[in-house]
């Protein structure tokens, strides 16, 4: 820092840090008006994280532990009751346990599906081709388009369209997949292959369930687009003059290259499967939250849920980081 | 330089700029035409290269088909009138087309007073996110103070806590909106205003949203935040230090060199941020509760004058209806998707998620 200050006992050195001399003290001065500059940056962010954002995580905490009562002048009442709203949704609700197994479990499976389809459509989409624009704009639609409501009124029609098979579909999910590939053809195409039932069962319920798994997709095919695009194409081209063949070249270099992106989009992908309208354990909560006494009683199941997610979450996190590549970076 | 030494140059600019226009050849031995292909046909190289690429056509094709399919029958289900619908022969362009139900739902279902509500609200929200988003962005990406890397810590945090677990505290907070008490100790203890005592209620307000999205904190903006924090971390230093040397500011050079030159990235993040709130359901359910102050998830609902109990495809019709009420709320997104979409895999390309 003071590069004036000449070597000497230690007590000296100290005294010669102390008064700084007037460059740095200059230099000191610019770090900290950058300082104050940055919390400025951030401070709207800092503001209501502080005065809205901690209240709210800490009051829903709260709520999981009591019950509500809203008082007919206005305001409400807070019963102190202990885990009673937990040991409620576990063992007196019948029907929360079952919906949480099974949501976790089509969680699980959700995970691998959708993060080795964004990978697969993302390398696709990043080669160069003609009509890569076009391919691109419509595969991305879904992320625009196809979310919340649309999601939502898609997600009825799919129940009117089974209780009345008639020969008009209105755009539900699996019509369109079904068109292409019946699925007791997939299913006889893979018993051939002396594959495991269970396995041949998820695959056929992917190819059924396309259209959502490609609704679900987008953002990791953004993420992985821009991964791909951050490989320096002179690795590549050392690859080809190696002689590597395609094969070759993705397991070694775009799988390691990639492989942090892998982490993040399995990460994303279980968040973003809070907010998705398929989602069994959600919208059996907001069918909880309507219902009288039951708004603290959600708040326990869905901070149960959360729990459990994170759970998930690290567990997947510590498997793939255990394959995960990262490049040695000068920074 | 005198005035001769000048004018050469001059000359010599402009014969530069004459020669590029015409192609520059190069002339190097190249191996026959005809033995290029033979080794091209002998190791099979050729064969593969269209196979794959014919392959890759076609598995693209399929899939674009299923994003687009459920969109076309929609809206040619739009169009179908009940006699449709009862019709064997019909599969999806319809015999008997109408606009009965873009009417009755114009006319039953508040759609333009929806429609503007919605406008407002998602706009007025997506550029408070956007502006936000990239402010706390640009401080995390570029200033190093005290607390910093807590501070990204607690933007991961609130990235992954889904605000669906949050639903009735974040209700109770904007019902009784409060901060820390103050309000309340306020009234308690002024004798001027004692005993008039009331609660702040935000709900039916744009004020949640708004005060979600000033700090941040709205709908997948952590996600914003990151990204928007990756993009100003690839932003070379030396484009603000040469600011800084000319006497601008921080937050000038932000204005001025940072933002012009974002504009992909936060034409991106407008993108998504206005999308998604306006087909968002679980904000605008949450906190708009009154029947007054109509919104795009209000008007999904089928008209009194199109239902009927009589009908045999009454059910089928119904889903026609709400598909054409989706259809009528996404036509704002495809507007903007269509002059907006080739910002968004340029921003996300530049923005070097990878860090």
């Amino acid at each position: 820092m003071n590069r004036e200050a000449t070597p000497g006992t230690p007590r000296k050195a100290a005294k010669a840090m102390s008064v700084p001399t007037k460059r740095a003290r200059h230099r000191q001065s610019l770090d900290k008006r950058k300082a104050r500059a940055g919390w400025l940056f951030v401070l709207p962010f800092v503001l209501v994280f502080v005065l809205v954002y901690v209240p709210i995580i800490a009051d829903s905490i709260n709520y999981s532990f009591n019950d509500i009562v809203i008082r007919k002048g206005g305001g409400y009442t807070l019963q102190w009751v202990g885990f009673q709203n937990y040991s409620d949704a576990l063992f007196t609700d019948a029907n929360f346990v079952p919906t949480l197994t099974s949501g976790i479990q089509k969680l699980i499976f959700d995970i691998p599906a959708i993060v080795i389809f964004s990978l697969f459509m993302a390398i696709l989409l990043n080669q160069k081709m003609r009509g890569r624009a076009v391919f691109r704009a419509i595969f991305f639609v879904p992320v625009i388009l196809a979310t919340g409501l649309i999601e939502e009124i898609d997600l009825s029609n799919t129940m009117t369209s089974y209780m009345e098979s008639s020969g008009i579909n209105m755009g539900g999910d699996t019509a369109a997949a079904s068109q292409i590939m019946s699925a007791v053809d997939f299913q006889n195409l893979f018993s051939n292959m002396k594959l495991g039932e269970e396995l041949v069962d998820y695959v056929v319920g992917i190819v059924n369930n396309i259209y959502d798994v490609v609704n679900r997709s987008g953002v990791q095919m953004l993420v992985f687009l821009a991964g791909l695009q951050s490989i320096s194409p002179a690795i590549y081209e050392s690859c080809a003059i190696e002689g590597a063949t395609a094969w070759e070249t993705f397991w070694k270099v775009t799988f390691p290259m990639i492989s942090p992106m892998i982490l993040v989009n399995a990460v994303y992908t279980v968040i973003d499967s809070f907010t998705s309208a398929s989602n069994t354990v959600m919208s059996y909560i907001s069918v909880v939250y309507k219902e009288a006494g039951g708004t603290t009683l959600s708040a326990a199941m869905s901070w149960m849920y959360f729990l459990l997610v994170i759970l998930v979450i690290s567990i997947v996190a510590a498997i793939l980081s255990a394959f995960v590549f990262y490049q040695r970076r000068d920074s | 330089m005198n005035s001769a030494e000048l004018k050469k140059e001059k000359k010599s600019l402009f014969s530069s700029k004459k020669q590029k226009d015409e192609k520059i050849r190069v002339e190097f031995d190249r191996t026959d035409w005809k033995d290029r292909w033979k080794i091209r046909l002998k190791t099979g190289s050729f064969i593969v290269n269209i196979v794959w690429r014919i392959f890759r056509f076609i598995l693209l094709l399929g899939i674009s088909y299923v994003v687009i399919f459920p969109f076309i029958s929609k809206i040619f289900g739009s169009f179908m009138s009940p006699q449709d619908l009862v019709d064997v022969s019909v599969k999806l362009i319809p015999k008997y087309p109408t606009l009965n139900i873009y009417r009755a739902i114009i006319a039953e279902n508040y759609y333009f007073a929806a429609f503007t509500n919605t406008a407002i609200l998602s706009l007025s929200c997506a550029l408070i996110q956007m502006l936000t988003c990239s402010f706390v962005g640009y401080g995390l990406a570029k200033f190093k103070f005290r607390g910093v890397k807590l501070i990204f810590f607690l933007v991961v945090f609130t990235m992954v806590v889904p605000h669906e677990t949050l639903q009735l505290a974040m209700f109770m907070k904007f019902r009784y909106f409060d901060i820390f008490g103050i309000y309340r100790f306020l009234m308690d203890n002024i004798p001027a205003i004692r005993g008039k005592y009331a609660y702040i209620n935000l709900i039916n307000t744009f004020w949640p949203l708004g005060i979600l999205s000033f700090g941040g904190l709205a709908f997948k903006n952590g996600l914003y935040i990151f990204v928007m924090r990756q993009f100003f971390k690839g932003v070379p230093d030396e484009l603000e230090e040469a600011a800084y040397v000319d006497g601008s500011g921080p937050i000038k050079t932000f204005f001025r060199i940072i933002l012009p030159i974002s504009r992909p990235m936060m034409i991106t993040i407008f993108l998504f941020a206005f999308s998604w709130q306006w087909t968002d359901t679980f904000y605008t359910n949450m906190f708009f509760t009154s029947q007054g102050l109509y919104l795009m998830p209000d008007i999904v609902s089928v008209p009194e004058s199109l239902n009927s109990t009589t009908f045999v495809a009454q059910a089928l019709y119904n889903s026609a209806i709400t598909n054409t009420c989706g259809l009528m709320i996404i036509i704002p997104l495809i507007i903007v998707y269509c002059f907006c979409q080739k910002f968004l895999v340029q921003g996300i390309e530049r923005s070097g998620i990878v860090g």
